[in-house]
Protein backbone atom coordinates (compact mmCIF):
# COMPACT_ATOMS: atom_id res chain seq x y z
CA UNK A 1 0.00 0.00 0.00
CA UNK A 2 1.41 3.88 -0.61
CA UNK A 3 1.04 5.75 2.01
CA UNK A 4 -0.30 8.79 1.08
CA UNK A 5 1.99 12.09 1.59
CA UNK A 6 1.95 12.91 5.49
CA UNK A 7 3.98 15.99 4.87
CA UNK A 8 1.17 18.37 5.20
CA UNK A 9 1.57 22.15 4.81
CA UNK A 10 0.93 22.61 8.70
CA UNK A 11 4.52 21.31 9.01
CA UNK A 12 7.46 23.89 7.86
CA UNK A 13 10.48 21.93 7.06
CA UNK A 14 13.78 23.91 8.10
CA UNK A 15 15.15 24.20 4.16
CA UNK A 16 18.93 24.39 3.64
CA UNK A 17 18.10 27.07 1.44
CA UNK A 18 17.16 28.87 4.55
CA UNK A 19 19.90 27.84 6.71
CA UNK A 20 22.77 28.90 3.90
CA UNK A 21 21.08 32.41 4.10
CA UNK A 22 21.02 32.95 7.51
CA UNK A 23 24.27 31.33 7.79
CA UNK A 24 25.47 34.19 5.63
CA UNK A 25 24.23 36.69 8.11
CA UNK A 26 26.09 34.89 10.78
CA UNK A 27 29.36 35.34 8.73
CA UNK A 28 28.97 39.22 8.70
CA UNK A 29 27.99 39.38 12.27
CA UNK A 30 31.50 37.54 13.08
CA UNK A 31 32.95 39.57 10.33
CA UNK A 32 31.98 43.09 10.51
CA UNK A 33 29.70 43.30 13.05
CA UNK A 34 27.17 44.16 10.63
CA UNK A 35 23.86 45.72 12.31
CA UNK A 36 21.94 44.84 9.17
CA UNK A 37 22.36 41.17 9.27
CA UNK A 38 22.16 41.04 13.42
CA UNK A 39 18.87 43.34 12.78
CA UNK A 40 17.08 40.72 10.10
CA UNK A 41 18.41 37.33 11.56
CA UNK A 42 16.61 38.49 15.17
CA UNK A 43 13.76 39.04 12.71
CA UNK A 44 13.80 36.00 11.40
CA UNK A 45 13.45 34.05 14.58
CA UNK A 46 11.55 36.46 16.98
CA UNK A 47 8.05 34.99 16.55
CA UNK A 48 9.31 31.13 16.62
CA UNK A 49 10.98 31.87 19.41
CA UNK A 50 8.53 33.83 21.14
CA UNK A 51 6.24 31.24 20.40
CA UNK A 52 8.36 28.55 21.68
CA UNK A 53 9.14 30.21 24.99
CA UNK A 54 5.13 30.39 25.66
CA UNK A 55 4.93 26.99 24.96
CA UNK A 56 7.47 26.82 27.51
CA UNK A 57 5.26 28.42 30.26
CA UNK A 58 7.39 31.59 30.10
CA UNK A 59 5.06 34.64 30.71
CA UNK A 60 4.95 36.75 28.21
CA UNK A 61 6.65 39.94 29.67
CA UNK A 62 9.75 37.36 30.44
CA UNK A 63 10.16 36.08 26.82
CA UNK A 64 11.85 39.44 25.60
CA UNK A 65 14.50 39.08 28.39
CA UNK A 66 15.14 35.16 27.39
CA UNK A 67 15.13 35.91 23.71
CA UNK A 68 17.30 39.25 23.82
CA UNK A 69 19.90 36.78 26.11
CA UNK A 70 20.00 34.66 23.59
CA UNK A 71 20.64 36.74 20.72
CA UNK A 72 23.00 38.64 23.03
CA UNK A 73 25.07 35.13 22.69
CA UNK A 74 24.57 35.51 18.97
CA UNK A 75 26.21 38.68 18.98
CA UNK A 76 28.94 38.15 20.78
CA UNK A 77 29.93 34.17 19.58
CA UNK A 78 29.05 34.20 16.12
CA UNK A 79 32.67 33.70 14.68
CA UNK A 80 32.51 30.50 17.03
CA UNK A 81 29.79 28.78 15.45
CA UNK A 82 31.49 25.78 13.80
CA UNK A 83 28.35 25.04 11.75
CA UNK A 84 28.07 21.22 12.53
CA UNK A 85 24.69 21.51 12.98
CA UNK A 86 21.65 24.05 11.31
CA UNK A 87 22.02 27.43 12.52
CA UNK A 88 18.68 26.89 13.64
CA UNK A 89 19.53 24.40 15.93
CA UNK A 90 22.20 26.13 17.32
CA UNK A 91 19.95 29.11 18.27
CA UNK A 92 16.54 27.31 19.53
CA UNK A 93 19.12 25.75 21.57
CA UNK A 94 20.65 28.57 23.03
CA UNK A 95 17.34 29.94 24.11
CA UNK A 96 15.45 26.47 25.33
CA UNK A 97 18.55 26.60 27.95
CA UNK A 98 18.34 30.13 28.83
CA UNK A 99 14.72 29.47 29.45
CA UNK A 100 15.40 26.77 31.47
CA UNK A 101 17.52 28.32 33.67
CA UNK A 102 15.37 31.36 34.21
CA UNK A 103 12.74 28.71 34.90
CA UNK A 104 14.99 27.14 37.55
CA UNK A 105 16.20 30.76 39.05
CA UNK A 106 12.35 31.03 39.45
CA UNK A 107 13.16 34.96 37.76
CA UNK A 108 10.58 33.55 35.15
CA UNK A 109 7.40 31.58 36.66
CA UNK A 110 5.83 28.45 35.29
CA UNK A 111 2.19 29.88 34.29
CA UNK A 112 1.20 25.60 33.78
CA UNK A 113 0.78 26.27 37.93
CA UNK A 114 -2.41 27.74 37.23
CA UNK A 115 -5.32 25.28 37.17
CA UNK A 116 -7.00 24.43 33.79
CA UNK A 117 -10.75 24.99 34.29
CA UNK A 118 -11.77 21.98 32.43
CA UNK A 119 -15.80 22.97 32.75
CA UNK A 120 -14.70 26.17 30.51
CA UNK A 121 -14.73 23.46 27.25
CA UNK A 122 -18.07 23.57 25.85
CA UNK A 123 -17.90 19.96 24.52
CA UNK A 124 -21.55 20.46 22.95
CA UNK A 125 -19.75 23.59 20.85
CA UNK A 126 -20.72 23.26 17.15
CA UNK A 127 -17.70 24.37 16.37
CA UNK A 128 -15.32 21.87 16.60
CA UNK A 129 -11.98 23.05 15.78
CA UNK A 130 -12.41 25.44 18.67
CA UNK A 131 -13.40 22.88 20.93
CA UNK A 132 -10.58 20.66 19.74
CA UNK A 133 -8.07 23.94 20.24
CA UNK A 134 -9.29 24.21 24.02
CA UNK A 135 -8.55 20.20 24.48
CA UNK A 136 -5.21 20.23 23.00
CA UNK A 137 -4.35 23.76 25.51
CA UNK A 138 -5.24 21.31 28.32
CA UNK A 139 -3.32 18.32 26.89
CA UNK A 140 -0.38 20.77 26.31
CA UNK A 141 -0.64 22.43 29.82
CA UNK A 142 -0.63 18.73 31.42
CA UNK A 143 3.03 17.94 29.85
CA UNK A 144 5.97 18.53 31.39
CA UNK A 145 8.50 21.36 29.71
CA UNK A 146 10.73 18.54 28.25
CA UNK A 147 7.96 16.84 26.48
CA UNK A 148 6.39 19.90 24.96
CA UNK A 149 9.46 20.96 23.63
CA UNK A 150 10.01 18.41 21.96
CA UNK A 151 6.28 18.11 20.21
CA UNK A 152 6.97 21.85 19.24
CA UNK A 153 10.30 21.95 17.94
CA UNK A 154 8.78 18.44 15.93
CA UNK A 155 5.42 19.63 14.63
CA UNK A 156 6.02 23.37 14.22
CA UNK A 157 9.37 24.05 13.65
CA UNK A 158 9.52 20.75 11.54
CA UNK A 159 12.88 19.33 12.79
CA UNK A 160 14.34 15.91 12.51
CA UNK A 161 14.69 13.34 15.81
CA UNK A 162 18.26 14.60 15.74
CA UNK A 163 17.87 17.72 15.79
CA UNK A 164 15.27 17.99 18.60
CA UNK A 165 17.85 16.00 20.11
CA UNK A 166 20.65 18.59 19.37
CA UNK A 167 18.63 21.72 20.74
CA UNK A 168 17.18 19.66 23.91
CA UNK A 169 20.79 18.31 24.09
CA UNK A 170 19.55 14.62 24.90
CA UNK A 171 20.13 11.47 23.74
CA UNK A 172 18.21 10.58 20.41
CA UNK A 173 16.19 8.20 22.29
CA UNK A 174 15.65 10.25 25.01
CA UNK A 175 13.55 12.03 22.43
CA UNK A 176 11.81 9.51 21.27
CA UNK A 177 10.68 8.55 24.79
CA UNK A 178 9.49 12.23 25.53
CA UNK A 179 7.65 12.25 22.38
CA UNK A 180 6.03 8.93 23.05
CA UNK A 181 4.77 9.98 26.53
CA UNK A 182 3.67 13.39 24.96
CA UNK A 183 1.30 11.46 22.56
CA UNK A 184 -0.16 9.15 25.25
CA UNK A 185 -1.03 11.73 27.58
CA UNK A 186 -3.07 14.02 24.39
CA UNK A 187 -4.32 10.76 23.24
CA UNK A 188 -6.47 10.67 27.01
CA UNK A 189 -7.01 14.22 26.51
CA UNK A 190 -7.92 14.66 23.28
CA UNK A 191 -11.00 13.43 22.73
CA UNK A 192 -11.58 13.22 19.17
CA UNK A 193 -8.07 10.88 19.00
CA UNK A 194 -9.07 8.63 21.79
CA UNK A 195 -11.31 6.87 20.16
CA UNK A 196 -9.52 6.56 17.14
CA UNK A 197 -7.39 3.47 17.75
CA UNK A 198 -8.21 0.67 15.70
CA UNK A 199 -11.06 2.65 13.75
CA UNK A 200 -8.69 2.27 10.59
CA UNK A 201 -8.04 -1.00 10.68
CA UNK B 1 22.12 -0.51 -0.15
CA UNK B 2 19.79 -2.87 1.35
CA UNK B 3 17.14 -1.67 2.85
CA UNK B 4 16.96 -1.92 7.09
CA UNK B 5 14.35 -4.59 7.88
CA UNK B 6 11.70 -3.34 10.42
CA UNK B 7 12.88 -4.51 14.21
CA UNK B 8 9.92 -3.98 15.96
CA UNK B 9 6.65 -2.61 16.06
CA UNK B 10 7.52 -0.30 18.53
CA UNK B 11 10.49 1.05 17.30
CA UNK B 12 8.39 2.02 14.01
CA UNK B 13 5.53 3.35 16.32
CA UNK B 14 8.37 5.62 18.26
CA UNK B 15 9.34 7.06 14.79
CA UNK B 16 5.61 7.94 13.57
CA UNK B 17 6.35 11.90 14.53
CA UNK B 18 8.77 12.49 12.04
CA UNK B 19 7.35 10.39 9.47
CA UNK B 20 3.88 12.73 9.81
CA UNK B 21 6.22 15.96 9.97
CA UNK B 22 8.63 14.43 6.75
CA UNK B 23 11.74 14.94 8.55
CA UNK B 24 12.36 10.86 8.76
CA UNK B 25 15.82 9.82 6.81
CA UNK B 26 15.42 7.82 3.86
CA UNK B 27 16.73 4.80 5.43
CA UNK B 28 14.47 4.59 8.20
CA UNK B 29 11.51 6.16 6.28
CA UNK B 30 12.03 2.97 3.26
CA UNK B 31 10.90 0.70 6.37
CA UNK B 32 8.87 2.56 8.49
CA UNK B 33 6.65 2.86 5.88
CA UNK B 34 6.70 -0.62 4.80
CA UNK B 35 5.39 -1.38 8.65
CA UNK B 36 2.81 1.02 8.94
CA UNK B 37 1.70 -0.26 5.47
CA UNK B 38 0.47 -3.43 7.27
CA UNK B 39 -0.32 -2.12 10.46
CA UNK B 40 -3.42 -1.15 11.11
CA UNK B 41 -2.44 0.53 14.72
CA UNK B 42 0.82 2.67 13.23
CA UNK B 43 -1.66 3.82 10.52
CA UNK B 44 -4.33 5.00 13.12
CA UNK B 45 -1.58 6.82 15.11
CA UNK B 46 -0.01 8.36 12.02
CA UNK B 47 -3.24 9.68 11.45
CA UNK B 48 -3.27 11.25 15.13
CA UNK B 49 -0.09 12.55 14.83
CA UNK B 50 -1.31 14.27 11.76
CA UNK B 51 -4.35 15.50 13.53
CA UNK B 52 -1.95 17.10 16.78
CA UNK B 53 0.46 18.75 14.26
CA UNK B 54 -2.58 20.20 12.76
CA UNK B 55 -4.10 21.25 15.94
CA UNK B 56 -0.59 22.94 17.44
CA UNK B 57 -0.10 25.02 14.03
CA UNK B 58 -3.88 25.98 14.66
CA UNK B 59 -3.42 26.82 17.80
CA UNK B 60 -0.06 28.97 17.30
CA UNK B 61 -1.41 30.69 14.33
CA UNK B 62 -4.24 32.06 16.54
CA UNK B 63 -1.51 32.29 19.28
CA UNK B 64 0.78 34.80 16.48
CA UNK B 65 -2.26 36.69 15.76
CA UNK B 66 -3.62 37.79 19.11
CA UNK B 67 0.57 37.63 20.68
CA UNK B 68 3.76 39.96 18.89
CA UNK B 69 3.52 42.31 16.59
CA UNK B 70 6.38 44.43 14.59
CA UNK B 71 6.30 47.25 17.00
CA UNK B 72 6.97 44.85 19.84
CA UNK B 73 9.83 43.10 17.62
CA UNK B 74 11.46 46.49 16.93
CA UNK B 75 11.19 47.30 20.75
CA UNK B 76 12.81 44.56 21.46
CA UNK B 77 15.36 44.86 19.07
CA UNK B 78 16.20 48.57 20.22
CA UNK B 79 16.89 47.24 24.07
CA UNK B 80 19.09 44.73 23.29
CA UNK B 81 20.91 47.20 21.13
CA UNK B 82 21.08 49.56 23.41
CA UNK B 83 22.27 47.38 25.60
CA UNK B 84 25.08 45.75 23.09
CA UNK B 85 26.35 49.39 22.72
CA UNK B 86 26.16 50.13 26.32
CA UNK B 87 28.86 46.90 27.06
CA UNK B 88 30.69 47.80 24.17
CA UNK B 89 31.18 51.07 25.22
CA UNK B 90 31.73 50.05 28.57
CA UNK B 91 34.40 47.09 27.30
CA UNK B 92 35.74 49.10 23.70
CA UNK B 93 38.52 46.67 23.76
CA UNK B 94 37.23 43.67 24.43
CA UNK B 95 33.10 43.65 24.14
CA UNK B 96 31.86 39.95 24.63
CA UNK B 97 32.86 38.09 27.48
CA UNK B 98 35.31 35.61 27.18
CA UNK B 99 33.10 32.78 28.23
CA UNK B 100 30.00 33.84 26.60
CA UNK B 101 27.87 34.36 29.49
CA UNK B 102 25.07 36.66 29.45
CA UNK B 103 26.23 39.95 31.46
CA UNK B 104 23.98 40.88 33.65
CA UNK B 105 23.99 44.18 33.87
CA UNK B 106 23.74 45.52 37.46
CA UNK B 107 20.96 47.31 38.65
CA UNK B 108 23.37 50.08 39.61
CA UNK B 109 24.73 50.33 35.52
CA UNK B 110 21.43 49.97 34.11
CA UNK B 111 20.03 53.26 36.71
CA UNK B 112 23.78 54.86 35.43
CA UNK B 113 22.79 53.89 31.65
CA UNK B 114 19.38 55.75 32.60
CA UNK B 115 21.03 59.00 34.02
CA UNK B 116 23.50 59.23 31.38
CA UNK B 117 20.22 59.28 28.95
CA UNK B 118 18.15 61.47 31.05
CA UNK B 119 21.38 63.63 31.28
CA UNK B 120 21.74 64.17 27.58
CA UNK B 121 18.64 65.30 27.15
CA UNK B 122 18.75 67.93 30.54
CA UNK B 123 21.88 69.13 28.33
CA UNK B 124 19.81 69.37 25.29
CA UNK B 125 16.93 71.22 26.94
CA UNK B 126 19.75 73.55 28.94
CA UNK B 127 20.72 73.73 25.49
CA UNK B 128 17.25 75.06 23.85
CA UNK B 129 16.53 77.21 26.76
CA UNK B 130 20.15 78.91 25.97
CA UNK B 131 18.14 79.74 22.77
CA UNK B 132 16.23 82.18 24.07
CA UNK B 133 16.59 85.42 22.87
CA UNK B 134 17.56 88.97 24.80
CA UNK B 135 13.69 89.19 25.69
CA UNK B 136 13.64 85.50 26.98
CA UNK B 137 11.45 84.46 24.78
CA UNK B 138 11.81 80.74 23.23
CA UNK B 139 12.79 80.43 20.19
CA UNK B 140 10.28 77.78 19.02
CA UNK B 141 10.62 74.70 16.77
CA UNK B 142 7.90 76.66 14.26
CA UNK B 143 10.35 79.59 13.70
CA UNK B 144 13.53 79.09 11.73
CA UNK B 145 16.10 77.75 14.06
CA UNK B 146 19.24 79.62 14.79
CA UNK B 147 21.72 77.27 15.81
CA UNK B 148 24.21 75.96 13.95
CA UNK B 149 23.22 77.41 10.78
CA UNK B 150 22.54 74.79 7.80
CA UNK B 151 23.27 71.86 9.70
CA UNK B 152 20.32 69.41 8.05
CA UNK B 153 18.02 68.72 10.75
CA UNK B 154 14.85 67.06 11.28
CA UNK B 155 11.42 67.78 13.02
CA UNK B 156 9.79 64.72 14.64
CA UNK B 157 7.36 63.58 17.29
CA UNK B 158 8.09 60.34 19.46
CA UNK B 159 5.20 57.55 19.82
CA UNK B 160 3.70 57.80 23.52
CA UNK B 161 5.15 54.13 24.05
CA UNK B 162 8.76 55.00 23.03
CA UNK B 163 11.12 54.22 25.91
CA UNK B 164 14.31 56.75 26.72
CA UNK B 165 16.20 53.64 25.65
CA UNK B 166 14.40 53.77 22.59
CA UNK B 167 14.69 57.19 21.85
CA UNK B 168 18.37 57.32 22.75
CA UNK B 169 19.08 54.78 20.27
CA UNK B 170 17.52 56.27 17.14
CA UNK B 171 19.56 59.20 17.59
CA UNK B 172 22.46 57.66 18.33
CA UNK B 173 22.48 55.55 14.79
CA UNK B 174 20.48 57.96 12.69
CA UNK B 175 23.48 60.36 14.23
CA UNK B 176 20.88 62.76 15.03
CA UNK B 177 21.07 65.82 18.13
CA UNK B 178 18.40 66.97 19.32
CA UNK B 179 18.81 71.04 19.59
CA UNK B 180 15.04 72.14 20.54
CA UNK B 181 11.83 70.73 21.98
CA UNK B 182 9.42 69.62 22.89
CA UNK B 183 6.92 71.99 21.51
CA UNK B 184 3.62 71.86 22.25
CA UNK B 185 2.24 69.16 20.15
CA UNK B 186 5.63 67.16 21.39
CA UNK B 187 7.37 68.12 18.63
CA UNK B 188 11.43 68.10 18.85
CA UNK B 189 14.36 69.35 16.42
CA UNK B 190 16.96 67.24 15.95
CA UNK B 191 20.08 68.03 13.60
CA UNK B 192 22.55 65.64 11.42
CA UNK B 193 25.89 65.12 12.81
CA UNK B 194 28.99 66.30 10.75
CA UNK B 195 29.60 62.98 10.24
CA UNK B 196 26.19 61.46 9.18
CA UNK B 197 26.12 63.88 6.75
CA UNK B 198 29.39 63.71 5.23
CA UNK B 199 28.63 59.65 4.61
CA UNK B 200 25.55 60.99 2.83
CA UNK B 201 22.86 61.55 5.01
CA UNK B 202 19.97 64.04 4.20
CA UNK B 203 17.47 65.50 6.28
CA UNK B 204 15.20 64.26 3.65
CA UNK B 205 16.35 60.49 3.74
CA UNK B 206 17.06 60.71 7.84
CA UNK B 207 13.24 61.52 7.80
CA UNK B 208 12.06 58.95 5.23
CA UNK B 209 13.83 56.45 7.82
CA UNK B 210 12.63 57.62 11.06
CA UNK B 211 8.92 58.19 9.91
CA UNK B 212 8.75 54.19 9.98
CA UNK B 213 10.41 53.74 12.86
CA UNK B 214 7.23 52.44 15.36
CA UNK B 215 9.26 55.17 17.86
CA UNK B 216 8.56 58.13 15.85
CA UNK B 217 5.23 59.41 15.30
CA UNK B 218 6.23 61.75 13.00
CA UNK B 219 8.90 63.22 11.06
CA UNK B 220 10.14 65.21 8.39
CA UNK B 221 12.61 67.23 7.19
CA UNK B 222 13.49 71.01 8.62
CA UNK B 223 13.41 73.78 5.41
CA UNK B 224 16.71 75.53 5.96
Amino acid sequence: MALKSVETSSVRAPASAVDASERELLERIARSKDQAAFRTLYGSYYQRLSRLLSRMSVRREDIEEVINDTFWVVWTKAGEFRGASQLSTWIIGIAYRRALNALRRAKIRPVSDEPFDEESISVMSTDAAETDGQWLALGLARLPVEQRMALELTYTLGHSCEEVAAILDCPVNTVKTRLFRARETLKQVLPALAGMPGENS
Amino acid sequence: MSPRIPDTHAEAWAMLPWLANGRLPASDREWVEAHVAQCAGCRSELEAQRKIATHIHQDNVARDASSATGSDEQRSFNKLWARIEASEAAAPAGGAVADGSVPRISRTVRWLVAAVVVQGFGLALFGFNALRDDSGRFVTVAEAPTERLGAPAVRLVFAPAASMADINTLLTHQGLSIVSGPGSSGNFTAELSADAVASGASAASVAAVISKDPNVSFAQPVAR
